[in-house]
């Protein structure tokens, strides 16, 4: 009776894994389908309508469609937040890069059997909760916190510094949240690279340095732009680390948009805003697949 | 109105949160009840008590504002059975619908509450509110980082104190202030007045080291920052861990406020909820929570079973010719707390 069961099992599962059978693949899509049905485009499609929506008496909201919210968020008072959310953005990808690539680099060439080792602890900040994660770095970064203590008793500074509060702890902590964004494209397309490339480069009389500029950095650009893609686009988004380690210049767009849901009870502006955001994330993620397209093109 | 998420306590708020979904849902012949309040505003004897006495198990949840915790209600997040919220959200709560009158007669302990925290403009009838405790919005500040005490509003505008000022992230604390500090009725609407207290704002921008509602405690208890626009009791609390920290009401006056327990409608233990709202009115109940927050009580029973050192202390329940220097906020309309909404978040800009 067991193994009867036991075979049906195996058939039924065979059938689901294997099979070319298209009403199997429909089976084993259909939870991530419904899914993201339920929790992913049905919210947005809410947010959406209400973004043409008009807010009423204390956030209640009127059924009228009409585009003034789109025309708010397009007022130029917005836009240095937006330049500003640019920029942090932007900074944050560039430290990402500056410390991902050596990092993504060494794992690939040198780590050797502690690969998989030392992904896996890139990754274990990440699975921690950005709150505590966001607590730790006040922790560190506050005038008797322990980067201050550490220099402090090293005699290198005389007064504590101003970290907490500041563009820097932002940007910091924009780019030890995303690094391993950075990092795992850039350590894919490193992988990628035959070795015998830099073997040829070597035999053809090119040194390390000219190596590393004529061969490899040309061949993983797939993966630093994939790396800035990734790490730029959710950085948009930001606005805990902002609102924890951020002073009043670290406003970012992020911070606004959480405003007007809570503070500002204005959800249809939010909304509007929110979909804006959506529409130039979506455009960066078009842009990474078209590179990516061309690039499997290319080989 | 404290709220504040300090280090020791955002863990065990964040595990709380977790659990909710769960523990609300968990066995249903067990008798709980779902309160919603500000993070350090009850003292970590209450609940305990509670339970033990009445076998009422309850679901204890924190909140960092009032804002968010309208936004939740208005969300149509359920399981909630009383929640603590400020005088001046009472009637847009109301009209809402997102909270019950009190039926009749349900609270025994409701008499030991002080007549004058009674028939408050908020709620006239005294159908929806029993006021839980009251405080006032001021100066908290470090003793050995300021020059001299602050007697003023306007040592928050002080260039000497650029980077170590703190102020509370929200429309109410900060308009309302700033219309007083300019001498302007807290119900105006006039452009020039808003422009004005904008100005005011916005040059005070660059000295602000950060807009906070909850970490700047901790940022004062740690040195960061020597002044703050503050909540009397979260200051108070935080002098227990740093003996330096102060408060004072500054003398151009400000806003007294009083939070009040309230039935969520729809909540799904109405006869719990009450069982633990009279529990917090019990006049020993409500002295201990009273001395563990450092808010004052409009419980006039649990005032006479306070420590007289707390009773005595000005910067808890201030005395007569500072309550003359105190209002409460106005009942604004919809438009006005637009206005305020909107002008607060262009300052936030900058």
């Amino acid at each position: 009776m067991k193994r009867v069961l036991a075979s049906h099992l195996d058939r039924g599962l065979s059938w689901l894994i294997r099979g070319r059978d298209r009403r199997a693949s429909h089976v084993l899509l259909a939870p991530a389908t419904v899914w993201l049905a339920v929790f992913l485009v049905l919210p947005l499609a809410w947010l959406i309508a209400l973004s043409f929506i008009r807010s009423g008496p204390y956030g209640s909201f009127i059924w009228s469609f009409n585009l003034q919210n789109y025309a708010r968020a397009l007022d130029a008072k917005y836009l240095p937040v937006v330049l500003r959310t640019l920029a942090y953005a932007g900074a944050a990808t560039g430290l990402c890069l500056l410390l991902g690539f050596p990092l993504a680099y060494f794992i690939s060439f040198y780590a050797g059997r502690w690969k998989d080792r030392l992904l896996i602890l890139l990754m274990i900040p990440f699975w921690t909760s950005s709150l505590v994660a966001i607590y730790c770095w006040m922790i560190i970064l506050g005038q008797e916190g322990l980067l201050n203590s550490l220099l402090m008793t090293l005699r290198l500074i005389d007064e504590p510094l101003n970290l907490l509060n500041t563009p820097f702890a932002v940007i910091l902590g924009l780019a030890y949240f995303y690094l391993p964004f950075m990092v795992l494209p850039l350590y894919g397309s490193l992988e990628k690279i035959p070795r015998n490339y830099l073997e040829a480069s070597y035999d053809l009389g090119a040194g390390a340095f000219r190596t590393f500029f004529k061969v490899t950095l040309p061949l993983s650009l797939p993966g630093v732009v994939a790396g800035c893609i990734l790490t730029f686009v959710p950085c948009l988004g930001d606005f805990l680390t902002a609102s924890f380690l951020g002073g009043p210049d670290s406003y970012l767009l992020g911070n606004l948009i959480e405003n007007q849901f809570l503070m500002g009870q204005d959800w249809p502006f939010g909304a509007a805003l929110t979909a804006l955001l959506l529409v130039c994330m979506a455009g960066g993620m078009a842009l990474y697949r078209r590179l990516e397209a061309q690039e499997s093109w290319q080989r | 109105m404290t709220r504040r998420y300090s280090r020791r306590d955002f863990i065990g708020l964040a595990l709380s949160a977790a659990a909710f979904p769960w523990l609300a849902c968990k066995r249903s012949a067990e008798r709980v009840v779902n309160f919603f309040n500000w993070s350090l505003y009850i003292s970590p004897k209450t609940l305990p008590r509670f339970t033990e006495r009445t076998g009422i198990k309850v679901n204890y949840e924190e909140i960092a504002d009032d804002e968010e915790m309208f936004a939740k209600l208005r969300a149509g997040v359920g399981g909630y059975d009383v929640v603590v919220a400020s005088d001046y959200m009472i009637p847009r709560m109301r009209e809402l619908g997102l909270i019950d009158p009190y039926p009749a007669g349900a609270l025994k302990n409701l008499r030991h509450i002080d007549p004058k925290f009674r028939a408050t403009p908020y709620d006239p009838d005294n159908s929806y509110t029993v006021p839980y405790m009251w405080g006032t919005t001021g100066i908290g500040y470090n003793r050995g980082k300021v020059k001299s005490p602050p007697q003023s509003w306007w040592a928050l505008w002080d260039e000497s104190y650029r980077g170590k000022i703190s102020m509370l992230d929200n429309a109410r604390d900060n308009i309302a202030t700033a219309l007083l500090l300019k001498g302007y009725p807290e119900t105006t609407t006039d452009p020039k007045a808003f422009a004005d207290i904008s100005e005011m704002l916005s040059r005070q921008r660059p000295l602000v080291k950060q807009y906070s509602s909850g970490t700047y405690i901790d940022n004062l208890i740690t040195g960061e920052i020597s002044l703050a626009m503050s909540w009397s009791g979260d200051v108070l609390q935080a002098a227990r861990e740093n003996p330096q920290l102060d408060y004072v009401i500054p003398k151009e006056g400000s806003y007294l406020w009083v939070d009040n327990l309230l039935l969520v409608r729809g909540g799904p233990n109405r006869e719990e909820a009450l069982q633990l709202i009279d529990f917090l009115l019990e006049p020993e109940v409500n002295a201990e929570i009273t001395s563990f927050v450092r808010y004052a009580s409009p419980n006039a029973s649990a005032r006479k079973l306070l420590d007289p050192g707390l009773l005595s202390d000005p910067r808890v329940f201030p005395p007569a010719s500072v309550m003359k220097r105190l209002r409460i906020h106005a009942l604004l309309p919809p438009e006005t707390t637009q206005l305020w909404n909107q002008t607060w978040s262009d300052i936030k800009l900058g």
